[in-house]
């Protein structure tokens, strides 16, 4: 017994010990060991020495494929490890000094661009006579080639696409071919293939008279293949601008209604029969409705739809005359060149590459369904085996969930370019995962990590330091105000009184209770406040450097809406510069006005409070500062007002859910935003004006009327006013199929677009459901150890990123000054 | 004979109750909808597509027979799908590659806890009332009421910051190869190499939550174990082993411990069962690339695959865990018999 606890403590005394063993022969770090990984690259500079950047990120990346990535996360890694066919880049003066806001455009992979529309007119793409911008050839670098020196020639990035589009994979990025700007000719096709569709709308593909259908013995009409057709009552449909005959019954005859629901399937779905299709004709026959006639029967119906199967070679993407020509045809014009012959901004913002994977191991990283699925998916480029690089940079090594490892790729073609030189200064590029920011601050301090953002925690210290910077971002945050009244109802309780939010008198009131910069000051690191859904980031005209809210245009919105008159002002700049948000005397009188009109209705009862919940996907300190900013703020707006003492706030958690949530009425407030299309800002109205996207999700912004007159854009240059909904007002701006006018970018100029763009944006606020509280800014430090080209921030080039990265220390310089300071940097 | 039928009734009951909870889990969790936000220039019909060969359409008993299937016939856990780290990587293979660190710092911090906090509580009993044992039971009330994350912060900010004696987070395989280059060491992802875990560097990095784990354990090992050896020392039985002529040391090691680890040992057992959950927390403080959170975060995202097996891991572990304390308390105390009439 006793020997047996003696091994068992040996036993136990040697597990403890045998890590400390290792310690006393703990070899030295020798950085010229060919072998340490690191060390054996190709160095393009002379001096010898050895720079790393080191950097770190809160979620590490799952993959970075360019088929399937989804997030910032993931393109992280992408962005050292591939090429663009050209590139934005700062524009530099005579003395070679950055002009500020300026860009040049660039070829990189890619050594010419020509529009090649005309010679694909009258073929099987369908290019229309005397269009531009259809077709593109791309001619590559001949010297592209993977890190594993691999050649890439036109053909790989052909296959590639039909990866990218391979209907068993489904993949992320797939739609990036034909639901944005770049359409690619059958594209959607090759992907949808196969894929049964339940309820294609009718009156949106016009497919379909009542004359095409076939009825069958049991007196149900069907497509003329057999497939089945129904009258729709809960689909939404493009006849009924998006919306579904549900929500429009109110208009419609209130019995054929009640028949067709009564016949109606668990989703709203009537079979076409005689009968029903004498009631629907009856239900649209109405006076509110508009008395349509029976020939507009087949716009209510919505009928099954199988994609056919696409040949590939039908697809918009094939090799041209030589192994280096790419041809891509797209199904709507893409302007990548300008008049002149010469790249477009859009040339990199639309097309800047091509997805490209390494034919031998996207192949091998192939992985089956399993059993009961049918979906192929891939782990290419989600480790270092898997991984294929064409860019400046490949990938030495990863460690989920902790930390990856970049290295100079020497088989870059970007190395032997002469603008390259003196450029790309980092040998290797160290990215370690740090959940927590104080764990990162702390290296950050230690000298281990090369810049961080700054916490609101320590800003007050930091914000002034000599190594800060602070970066603009297209996204405005806003406080987002419940819009479906139902909801607000069904969630009233005894005393309790949340649909006074319905009123928009409410809204406007809340709006002009919060003073946005004393908000941003206090509740953000270095956000400045906001007024409009877009800020200095957002460009309506980029080619000639057009920033919306610089036009007069869109200060004039501004003062539209927050009660400034710029008659009482010198200039409208300086009206706009005296906007705060808030106007507490306006405010008083509105929360009484609404209030007045809510009791009247009987809305509101005279005891009755109004709890209004703030929900949130987390609560944690900046949360619980900014709730606690907004409660106090609107608690003392209504002082003095009949609500003084029965407004108040309360704060929830809703989780991952908390967007889907607000949207299906589940709580009363939250704020949210959102970021893209920044240069853009007439199609990124589609966030607030489109139910897919919008947070009030229950605001009618398709029957929500707009008169206004667009100036000079009839065809001989006359003015046009129209009444039309917002949503029919948007689609014209964006030259939607089926929009009454096409004012898209390239039917007019954008000087002209603007002024519909302004309308749209100040109907949007107008309406207070989006109420813009701040313009994120965030504010970071810079190490000692390196320096961006510039700290002015470029919208196109940011501040030059890795490219134009200057390291002040190499590797060994650095570990001896931050030895200096006895490992505590000192950024104050 | 009547230990043998407790087992087999025991092991009978652990398979059944696994089962209901197991079912009971996939249910729910496919019963909530998933929230899938569609992005500009998005197509909702290709995210629905994905999902669909997902199979996630089909009725849920359906797919539960489906994911059984694949589990015993290719052994597929599923695939990760919705956690931004873990999209489209295979859930068996993230969680293996995740265990191995979560386990060795729970196992360092259980071997420095266990055997000090023990004798702590030993010496504490055994001076009971004196200043020596006032000290000790002071610091363990200190220590036990505060969190670990505050030792690991504190830990952090002093020993790894201000100090620089010890890393400021655990190293990484690259780090770990980079040191030694002679060992040629390879990582291999999906696997488990030793090599990478058993060095000082690592073992080094590991300490700072090492220490932040252990310091709570064992304040509540010496609590434990002076609480239970103070009232064994006072028993009858101690007396009579007294008189009978044992020294004072030998009565306490031969009688009073072994009596006063009955209720300990399974704590310890149960301690070491606990390890393989991890500690969100100390594994986001010292960027340990672990197991922590990942079943929180799994069901946060409600990512199936993630959740239903780590659902089913952790269900098995806390019942053979439960069976085996259970059946420690015979092998400890003779007198106890389960299954005995």
């Amino acid at each position: 017994m006793n020997t047996k606890k003696r091994i068992l403590a040996m036993l136990l005394a040697a597990t403890m010990l045998l890590p400390l063993a290792a310690c006393s022969k703990d070899p030295v770090d020798n950085p010229d060991n060919p072998d340490t990984p690191g060390n054996e690259v190709v160095d393009v500079l002379t001096d010898g020495k050895d720079y790393t950047y080191n950097t770190y990120t809160a979620t590490s990346p799952s993959n970075w494929n360019e088929l399937t990535y989804q997030d910032n996360n993931d393109t992280q890694i992408m962005s050292y490890i591939g090429s663009s066919f050209y590139n934005y880049d700062f524009k530099f003066d005579e003395n070679g000094e950055i002009l500020p806001g300026e860009f040049v455009m660039e070829f990189d992979a890619a050594t010419a661009l020509e529009d090649v529309s005309a010679d694909y007119v009258g073929t099987k793409w369908n290019v229309p006579e005397d269009a531009k911008g259809y077709a593109y050839k791309i001619t590559l670098r001949e010297d592209l080639m993977w890190d594993d020196g691999t050649p890439i020639k036109a053909e790989d990035f052909v296959w590639t696409m039909q990866q990218q589009l391979d209907p068993l994979f489904q993949n992320y990025r797939a739609d990036s071919f034909y639901a944005g700007a770049t359409i690619i000719v059958n594209a959607q096709e090759y992907v949808m293939q196969g894929q049964n569709v339940e309820a294609v709308d009718n009156s949106q593909t016009g497919k379909y008279a009542l004359a095409d259908l076939v009825k069958g013995d049991d007196g149900v009409y069907t497509q003329p293949d057999g497939k089945a057709i129904y009258f729709a009552l809960n689909d939404p449909l493009a006849w009924c601008s998006g919306k579904t005959v549900t929500q429009y019954s109110s208009y419609m005859d209130a019995d054929a209604f009640a028949a067709l629901q009564e016949l109606a399937d668990e989703k709203g779905r009537v079979a076409v029969t005689d009968e029903t299709i004498a009631l629907v004709t009856k239900l649209i026959d109405t006076e509110d409705w508009g008395n349509e006639p029976p020939e507009n029967v087949p716009y209510y119906m919505v009928y099954a739809f199988t994609y056919p199967e696409v040949d590939f070679a039908d697809v918009g993407i094939f090799v041209g005359d030589t192994d280096y020509e790419l041809v891509i045809v797209l199904a709507k014009s893409l302007p990548l060149l300008k008049d002149d012959g010469s790249l477009s901004y859009q040339a990199a913002y639309n097309m800047a590459s091509l997805p490209l994977v390494h034919r031998e191991k996207f192949e091998a990283s192939k992985i089956a369904p399993s059993e009961g699925t049918t979906l192929w998916t891939s782990n290419y480029n989600s480790s270092v085996e898997t991984t294929a690089s064409w860019g400046p940079y490949k990938l030495e090594s990863f460690q989920s969930g902790k930390q990856y490892v970049l290295v100079r790729n020497e088989n870059w073609y970007g190395y032997k370019m002469e603008e390259n030189k003196g450029l790309y200064q980092a040998d290797r590029i160290v990215c370690d995962t740090i959940k927590e920011w104080n764990a990162a601050w702390l290296k950050f301090l230690a000298g281990e990590i090369d810049g961080i953002g700054i916490d609101v925690s320590v800003a007050d210290d930091y914000k002034g330091s000599d190594r800060a910077y602070f970066t603009p971002d297209d996204y405005v945050q806003s406080l987002q105000l419940q819009s479906n009244v139902e909801q607000l109802k069904a969630r009233e309780t005894d005393g309790v009184n949340k649909s006074i939010l319905g009123y928009a008198d409410f809204r406007k009131a809340i709006s002009l209770s919060i003073n946005r910069n004393d908000f941003a000051t206090k509740t953000t690191t270095s956000s400045l406040e906001g007024f409009g859904l877009f800020n200095s980031m957002h460009y309506y005209d980029v080619e000639n450097g057009g920033v919306y809210r610089n036009t007069d245009e869109a200060k004039q919105v501004l003062c539209d809406i927050y009660n400034v008159n710029p008659a009482d002002y010198e200039s409208l700049d300086v009206a706009v510069d005296a906007i705060t948000g808030i106007d507490l005397a306006a405010a008083k009188e509105l929360y009484t006005s609404a209030y007045n009109a809510a009791l009247e209705a009987g809305d509101i009862k005279a005891t009755d409070k109004v709890v209004l919940t703030f929900g949130t996907s987390t609560i944690n300190e900046v949360v619980q500062r900014r709730y606690d900013y907004l409660a106090t703020a609107l608690k003392d707006a209504v002082v003095g007002t009949p609500l003084e003492g029965r407004l108040e706030m309360e704060l929830k958690d809703f989780s991952d859910a908390w967007a889907n949530d607000f949207r299906a009425g589940a709580y009363d407030v939250c704020m949210g935003g959102w970021t893209g299309a920044a240069w853009d800002p007439g199609y990124f109205l589609l966030a607030y004006l489109s139910p897919g996207y919008m947070y009030s999700k229950a605001w009618d912004t398709a029957g929500t009327q707009m008169t206004f007159t667009m100036k000079g854009v009839g065809e001989n240059g006359e003015d046009i006013t129209e009444t039309m909904g917002l949503l029919d007002w948007y689609n014209c701006l964006n030259g939607a199929a089926d929009a009454k006018y096409d004012w898209s970018a390239t039917a007019l100029e954008q000087s002209q677009r603007l002024q519909l763009i302004a309308a749209l944006e100040k109907e949007v606020l107008k309406a207070y459901y989006t109420v813009p509280l701040y313009n994120n800014f965030s504010a970071s430090l810079l190490s000692y150890k390196v320096d961006y080209v510039t700290y002015e921030y470029n919208t196109f080039m940011s501040y030059g990123g890795v490219k134009y990265m200057t390291f002040n220390f190499d590797d060994e310089g650095w570990t001896a000054e931050v030895a200096k300071y006895n490992g505590e940097l000192n950024y104050k | 004979m009547y230990m043998f039928k407790y087992i087999c009734k025991r092991i009978g009951l652990m398979i059944m109750t696994f089962t209901i909870i197991f079912v009971t889990c996939f249910v729910l969790i496919k019963l909530l909808p998933v929230d899938y936000s569609v992005g500009f220039g998005e197509d909702t019909a290709k995210i629905e597509n994905m999902l669909k060969s997902r199979g996630y359409d089909k009725p849920i008993p359906e797919q539960f027979i489906l994911y059984m299937r694949r589990i015993f016939l290719d052994g597929d856990f599923g695939i990760g799908f919705r956690m931004p780290e873990y999209r489209g990587q295979p859930v068996w293979s993230v969680f293996i590659e995740k265990l191995p660190p979560t386990i060795l710092i729970n196992i360092y911090s259980s071997l420095l806890a266990v055997p000090v906090g023990i004798a702590l509580g030993i010496f504490a009993a055994l001076k009971k009332n004196k200043w020596q044992d006032h000290l000790i039971s002071t610091a363990v009330m200190v220590v036990i009421s505060v969190p670990s994350f505050v030792y690991a912060t504190l830990l952090l900010y002093i020993v790894c910051f201000k100090m620089s004696a010890l890393p400021l987070n655990i190293a990484s395989f690259a780090d770990v190869i980079k040191a030694y280059p002679e060992k040629n060491l390879v990582y291999i992802p999906g696997t488990f190499n030793w090599s990478l875990y058993f060095n000082s560097k690592m073992f080094l990095s590991m300490l700072p939550a090492v220490f932040s784990m252990a310091f709570g354990s064992i304040a509540g090992y010496a609590r434990f174990t002076r609480a239970e050896l103070t009232e064994v020392l006072t028993s009858e039985f101690m007396l009579l082993a007294r008189t009978k002529g044992l020294t004072k040391s030998q009565a306490t090691v031969r009688h009073a411990l072994r009596n006063s680890m009955v209720p300990i040992f399974p704590s310890i057992i149960g301690e070491f069962i606990s390890v393989l959950s991890g500690s969100l927390v100390i594994e986001n403080i010292f960027s340990i690339p672990g197991v922590g959170g990942l079943y929180l975060a799994a069901i946060n995202a409600k990512d199936y695959d993630f959740f239903m097996m780590l659902s089913g891991f952790y269900l098995l572990v806390s019942l053979v865990a439960s069976l085996v304390i259970d059946l420690s308390y015979g092998v400890i105390d003779p007198r106890i018999r389960m299954g005995a009439k």
